[in-house]
């Protein structure tokens, strides 16, 4: 059961295309898990399509446009059948122990553990997807079962999304799926469940020192 | 196709993506081209004043991505002119990640494609239908400074953030604008 959404402005702005694609990113792997979201989204990419629609304010001659747009159309291979794996296949790969979440694919290939792993403490650990340039620092923090992680404050937003696992900080108690999105005023300390270790995907506007994390 | 000529204009593009699926029916590619391409350069334009290449550039890639994917689109999930939003919002994207000064290596391809639960739905058409309706009349009759903004964030590709920054108003003003619009058309349910 997830408990925690995406707001409706990150899910307006990701419908309308308009949220960063770090931003993206969480917001396609919550929507993965969660069908309310889902629903929401298609009913913002409708909205988006009368927008589209109504948009229309030049009239210039395209017929130029056309010519070279068949010309070239004319050199193109024939479509070949799609031969990515469709969605229902693609849910059921489990490689080790965890699915890995469609969008994180172009990152992960097969495993959480072939991913470059910089170990913080003996109970957390941190793997850098990618970083964007002069934008969103992009991670995945790994925590041991009942361990705490770093207190922390950040220098700008954070987005957690948890993809296995569960934590719990002031504030309350995140299960997978769940999307929590705070400021840079907020500082918490949050506390993995005794059951399983966590691993969370998480999105940080300004990139942050890595031993910044410690206290 | 003579009889085609009768359809109202919504459908018979309905029968001309199945044309172009099904028999590879440039014509029929040539009519969605005309009506839709001057939508998608003008989509484009208002997130770029004055960039005639790029959307000249990025109408073409819609139009070849509705040649290749024509089989993929199912009605019962999207009216065709969401189908070539998405298209056109996802080509804009993915070019402004290429060509711009902070460009990403984050490949956006599949970050907008979902798995929409598979369960045979049998009320599902009909509730698309009625959602669009509702959503096409509601935005007929929304304030003027709810659908600017609406259009800030669609068409020119502006987050709530940069919308605020560039009508000079507070971020809280904005957001509860695009809340209320989104109320009015029962988009926005409350959690
Ligand atoms: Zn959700
Ligand atoms: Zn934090």
């Amino acid at each position: 059961m997830i408990n925690y959404h995406p707001s409706i402005e990150i899910l307006t702005d990701y419908a309308a295309g308009s949220l960063p694609l770090a931003h993206s990113l969480c917001v396609s792997t919550h929507l993965e898990r969660c069908p309310e979201c889902q629903q929401q989204i298609r009913k913002l990419e409708m909205l988006g399509s009368h927008l589209f629609d109504q948009a229309q304010t030049e009239s210039r001659q395209l017929s130029n446009l056309k010519d070279s747009f068949f010309k070239n159309l004319a050199q193109q291979p024939s479509p070949k059948e799609d031969h990515k794996v469709s969605p229902q296949e693609d849910k059921s790969i489990r490689w080790d122990d965890y699915a890995i979440p469609r969008s994180l694919r172009q990152f992960i290939t097969k495993s959480y553990d072939d991913l470059t792993w910089m170990r913080l403490s003996p109970s957390f650990k941190i793997a850098t997807l990618y970083n964007e340039e002069g934008g969103a620092q992009i991670a995945l923090t790994r925590v041991k079962a009942g361990a705490h992680m770093p207190t922390h404050t950040h220098t700008g937003d954070e987005i957690t999304l948890v993809l296995e696992g569960a934590f719990s900080d002031e504030s309350g108690i995140y299960r997978q799926g769940d999307f929590i999105n705070r400021d840079a005023s907020h500082k918490h300390k949050p506390i993995v469940t005794k059951d399983a270790e966590c691993i969370c995907l998480t999105v940080l506007d300004a990139p942050i020192e890595f031993t910044g994390w410690l206290t | 196709m003579e009889r085609a000529i009768q359809l109202p204009n919504d459908e018979q593009r309905v029968t001309d993506i199945y044309a172009v699926a099904q028999h590879r029916d440039q014509a029929a590619l040539g009519r969605l081209f005309d009506h839709y391409v001057p939508k998608v350069r003008s989509f484009c334009l208002a997130a770029q004043p004055g960039a005639n290449l790029m959307a000249d550039d990025i109408a073409q890639e819609v139009m070849i991505r509705i040649w290749n994917k024509a089989h993929t689109y199912k009605p019962e999930s999207a009216s065709l002119n969401t189908w070539v939003f998405t298209l056109a919002r996802n080509a804009r994207i993915d070019y402004l990640r290429r060509n711009s000064r902070h460009q990403s290596d984050i490949d956006p391809e599949y970050l907008w494609e979902h798995v929409i639960d598979e369960n045979a739905d049998p009320f599902k058409d009909a509730q698309q239908k009625r959602d669009q309706e509702r959503i096409q009349q509601g935005l007929d009759k929304l304030p003027p400074d709810q659908k600017q903004v609406l259009s800030k964030v669609y068409l020119e590709g502006k987050t709530h953030k940069e919308a605020a920054e560039e009508l000079s108003l507070p971020l809280g003003t904005i957001k509860s604008r695009v809340r209320l619009a989104l109320h009015k058309l029962t988009i926005y349910v409350k959690r």
